[in-house]
């Protein structure tokens, strides 16, 4: 328990010397081209029940929201602002817009290369349409696992490659993130790991899971181009 | 040329091929029965054929090669033949065949054309099967045959027994590492009218331990007793009847511990295991021509498990019973008619009472029936020529009516080759367990397993409660489970170089729809995950079997056997051909497109299977000895939950495609060498043996695979006139 807190106030010491110092290589000066790395997203130690699935007491249940104009977090305090784009809370991922916010953001997810993608679509994007009070509704990416042979209405962006009872949570590979800011400009996102410093092999009992690595392309001008 | 290639003693080979019979012999099978005990074949057509005569892929295992291996249980024996693989279950209940790429629960196992039950997980316990009654071995590979039902999907392994013969009686003990004893008595006495045969086995090991780091034994020590009884009796001439029976008893001592959510819990108690099986059969020839059975088959298997989970802290111990008793009932009666020399017929029909009863599946007794017919007609228009059609109807109380025709011939191009091919259409509807499980697994992290037919009342119940947080699945697809079909086609080569060098080749497709996986439906508001069953796939597997066997002199002589296979899921094929796979590097976390090329296919398949085996006999001197090198090769894990101890398997799969292609991490392949020596001194007969000769083990990945293995075995016969 106590290694537990040491670590988590050690990734709360890397997230705040991390934010926002991404590799930035832009390409003219309105995009941006980061990888962001170890996104907290409501991490807590989990704690095995004799009876009953493992619990997370200390998580917080709020959404980590970010912003991809300036790469930096946005504070959780700020959820009814357009300041943020997309949330992330375990695999749960929100965009700013319908139900979530009042921004409009929006994302389509495209089985592609990241860089392959180099032209955002100016429609057709989803926004999130989850009624908390009657449970309908769909948010526009699942928090649930790809399974083999479903379709589903919602998009998967991760696959389970532990097994039924000792998840491992992979992002899928070649899924890219077409997203509409919550101002109406362009980015594109790939997520690359959920597990703290996106180790290659991931051992589910010692790797902090809810930590985000993804990489993302901004384009700053309100144009479609995204190289 | 049989007489002599069974004097130079090569019945021990892997496969005998014999010469190719007339079809004159075969329509007499009593004349070949006296002829040639050792070459005939029942299972394919349930007449006595030689090998060579019949147009499906069969593969042989004699008495006398089973001795010469020194094996004591069915998978040691099993796991030695070409494109056969014994692999471990999940959770490690059960070590099943795969066979042609398919999982354990598409072969049938047969006894004297009798199906074994117990398949507690879909596989089949193996080693429940003592090999020391068992006269021979036959597998036929492919849903080619229409009389033995449609599930068998892969094929069928029929374990033909000893029969009353003679009088004569031999008495077999074994010791060897892990403590394992296996002590095997035998009886017959037989006139012309009457027949008896008696059978005891009793074998016992102390389990083995691959992970000593973990308190407990990977399987832990356990004892079990078979015995087996034949009477015949011929009433009249025309009349004969036969009794079998059978009895399986096996006690197993647990201590060990469970490992969940990276905490170990103690748990000790035993599993006990009983099965019987009754079948009379009589017989009545009509004519000369023709020929009616009426058998009659009954069984039950039953398992018993008490686990007690003890807690480290004060707190209760907590004691689980785990039952399983499942029952199996068939009459069927068949009617054989030999119209002519190019002609021959059998039709028959029966039905299939079964049930099971097990907490698992809810508290009453399930039941399911299956009324059944089917039709096979032979036919030779020329000599060369054999062709068989056939087409059964099963009618299940669940499934509703299935049709399934098999089609398969044989060419005999010359004195050397031959050509076979065979077509079959085989379905298998949902067992038990994907029915009615009815699981909910506290230990594992709160999740719930419903079977088709009550996972709908039962989300209801959730539902009523407020308990289901949300559907993963589409409503109106739950429950809904279709019977698996499959389409295969085997087109074989046979040649046979004089004495010195035979050679087969079998190129096999199955194209299989509707495999029945596990599926989320639905998420509780606690987020506990509930499965069901759903119809997802469609796989191919395809591949060649090539089995070559090679005469030095009257002594030595070698086999080689290979299996190549491709083992694909088709929606994943599709979904490659559209370029919406991809593979990220774990490492980098580039991401880049996956070619076909890539995809290596459903886990758990090797693409490489092979053996290489040399065989010496000296008949003169008594001598016999064998090596045999069993090579598997590499392959991937997935979706596995755990191996028998609850230690977690990590899964191939690791840049987040959820296939297995040429990016991902691989099971070793490696290859087992097998040694022993026999000399026969009168009637005692003295074997030594190594298994596992270099000690191959892989405790993670391959739960199943024991270190080395030294044996010491005596057997003596008694024989008291020789009228056989």
């Amino acid at each position: 328990m106590k290694m537990f807190r040491t670590l988590l106030f050690l990734s709360l010491i890397s997230l705040l010397t991390l934010s926002g110092c991404g590799d930035d290589t832009p390409v003219n000066s309105t995009v941006v081209a980061a990888t962001y790395k170890d996104l907290n997203a409501d991490y807590a130690p989990l704690v095995l029940n004799p009876a009953g699935p493992p619990t997370r007491p200390a998580q917080k249940n709020k959404y980590t929201f970010f912003n991809f104009a300036t790469g930096a977090i946005i504070a959780n305090t700020d959820s009814a602002t357009t300041k943020w784009d997309i949330g992330f809370r375990s695999t749960s991922i929100i965009f700013n817009s319908g139900t979530s916010g009042p921004g409009a953001a929006g994302v389509i997810v495209q089985k592609d290369i990241f860089d392959g993608v180099t032209v955002a679509p100016t429609a057709g994007y989803t926004t999130d349409n989850y009624n908390k009070v009657t449970k309908t509704g769909t948010f526009a990416i699942s928090t649930s696992p790809f399974v083999d042979g479903v379709t589903t209405t919602t998009n998967n962006w991760w696959l389970n490659s532990g097994t039924s009872t000792s998840t491992i949570i992979t992002p899928i590979a070649g899924r890219v993130f077409l997203i509409k800011t919550a101002d109406g400009k362009y980015a594109k996102m790939e997520i690359l790991s959920y597990y703290k410093g996106a180790p290659a092999v991931v051992n589910n009992l010692t790797d902090l899971d809810r930590y985000y690595t993804f990489r993302y392309v901004y384009q700053g001008d309100g144009t479609t181009k995204l190289n | 040329m049989r007489n002599t290639f069974a004097r130079y003693g090569l019945a021990v080979l892997l496969l005998c091929w014999p010469k190719i019979f007339s079809f004159a012999q075969s329509t007499k099978p009593d004349s070949i029965k006296t002829e040639q005990l050792e070459e005939v074949v029942v299972t394919a057509t349930r007449n006595e054929r030689t090998m060579g005569a019949l147009p499906m892929p069969v593969t042989l295992i004699s008495k006398a090669q089973i001795k010469t291996m020194g094996s004591l249980r069915l998978n040691d024996v099993l796991t030695e033949q070409t494109g056969l693989v014994v692999v471990p279950q999940v959770n490690g209940l059960g070590n099943g065949i795969q066979m042609q790429g398919f999982n354990p629960d598409y072969t049938l196992i047969l006894m004297d054309g009798e199906p074994i039950i117990g398949r507690y997980t879909g596989s089949l316990e193996l080693s429940r099967l003592t090999v020391g009654n068992i006269k021979q071995i036959e597998i036929v590979k492919g849903p080619s045959s229409s009389l033995y039902g449609s599930d068998a999907l892969a094929g069928v392994i029929n374990i033909i027994t000893e029969r009353p013969s003679g009088k004569k009686g031999s008495f077999s003990s074994r010791y060897g590492t892990n403590k394992t004893l296996d002590l095997t008595g035998d009886l017959s006495l037989a006139n012309d009218k009457v027949g008896f045969y008696a059978f005891a086995n009793r074998y016992s090991t102390d389990g083995f331990d691959l992970s000593p780091e973990n308190f407990g034994k990977t399987v832990s020590p356990f004892v079990n007793y078979t015995f087996g009884t034949k009477v015949t009796f011929k009433v009249i001439n025309s009349l004969d009847v036969s009794l079998a029976g059978r009895l399986f008893n096996e006690v197993q001592d647990y201590n060990y511990d469970v490992s969940s959510n990276g905490k170990s819990t103690r748990s000790v108690g035993d599993g006990r295991v009983k099965d019987w099986n009754f079948n009379p059969v009589l017989t009545y020839r009509l004519s000369s021509r023709a020929k009616a059975t009426a058998r009659l088959y009954t069984t039950r298997y039953a398992t018993n498990s008490i686990y007690t989970l003890l807690k480290t802290s004060g707190a209760d111990s907590t004691s689980t019973i785990d039952s399983f008793t499942q029952t199996f009932t068939r009459p069927e009666v068949n009617f054989e008619y030999f119209f002519n020399e190019k002609h021959f017929s059998t039709i028959g029909a029966g039905q299939t009472l079964e049930s099971v009863s097990t907490p698992r599946y809810g508290d009453e007794k399930k039941n399911q029936q299956t009324l059944y017919g089917f039709v096979q007609h032979e036919w030779l228009p020329i000599k060369e020529l054999t062709l068989i059609g056939g087409v059964r109807f099963d009618k299940n109380t669940i499934y509703g009516s299935q049709l399934s025709p098999k089609f398969s011939a044989r060419f005999r191009l010359n004195d050397i080759i031959s050509l076979k091919g065979s077509f079959g259409v085989g379905f298998k509807s949902p067992d038990f367990r994907q029915l009615y499980l009815n699981f909910f697994n506290q230990a594992g992290g709160g999740y719930s397993v419903l079977g088709s037919e009550v996972v709908k009342e039962k989300l209801s119940q959730f539902e009523a409660l407020g308990q289901i947080r949300s559907y993963l699945f589409d409503p109106a697809l739950i429950g809904k489970l279709n019977a698996e079909t499959s389409t295969a086609i085997n087109l074989g080569l046979h040649a046979d170089f004089s004495k010195k060098l035979k050679m087969d080749f079998n190129l096999f497709r199955n194209d299989v729809n509707n495999l029945i996986e596990y599926q989320i439906v639905a998420l509780t508001t606690s987020n506990q995950n509930i499965y069901s069953y759903r119809n997802i796939k469609q796989a191919v597997m395809q591949g060649l079997e090539a089995n070559f066997v090679f005469a030095y002199n009257h002594k030595f002589s070698s086999s080689v056997g290979y299996q190549l296979l491709f083992a694909k899921d088709k929606n994943v094929d599709e979904l490659i051909d559209k370029g919406e796979i991809f593979w990220r590097d774990p490492v980098t976390l580039v991401t880049q497109r996956l070619k076909s090329s890539e995809y290596f296919g459903l886990y758990n398949r090797s693409r490489h299977l092979g053996n290489f085996k040399i065989m010496y006999h000296n008949k003169e001197q008594g001598i016999e000895g064998s090596i045999r090198v069993i090579y598997r090769g590499k392959f991937g894990l997935g979706g596995i939950d755990g191996n028998i101890q609850g230690e977690t398997v990590p899964p191939s799969d690791r840049n987040g495609n959820g296939i297995q292609d040429s990016y991902d991490s691989f099971v070793k392949g490696y290859a087992l060498v097998n040694v022993s020596l026999a000399k026969q001194l009168r009637q005692l007969r003295v074997q030594g043996g190594i298994d596992n000769l270099f000690n191959y083990t892989d405790p993670v990945n391959i739960s199943n695979l024991q270190g080395r293995i030294l044996y010491l075995s005596l057997n003596v016969k008694f024989v008291k006139s020789t009228n056989n």
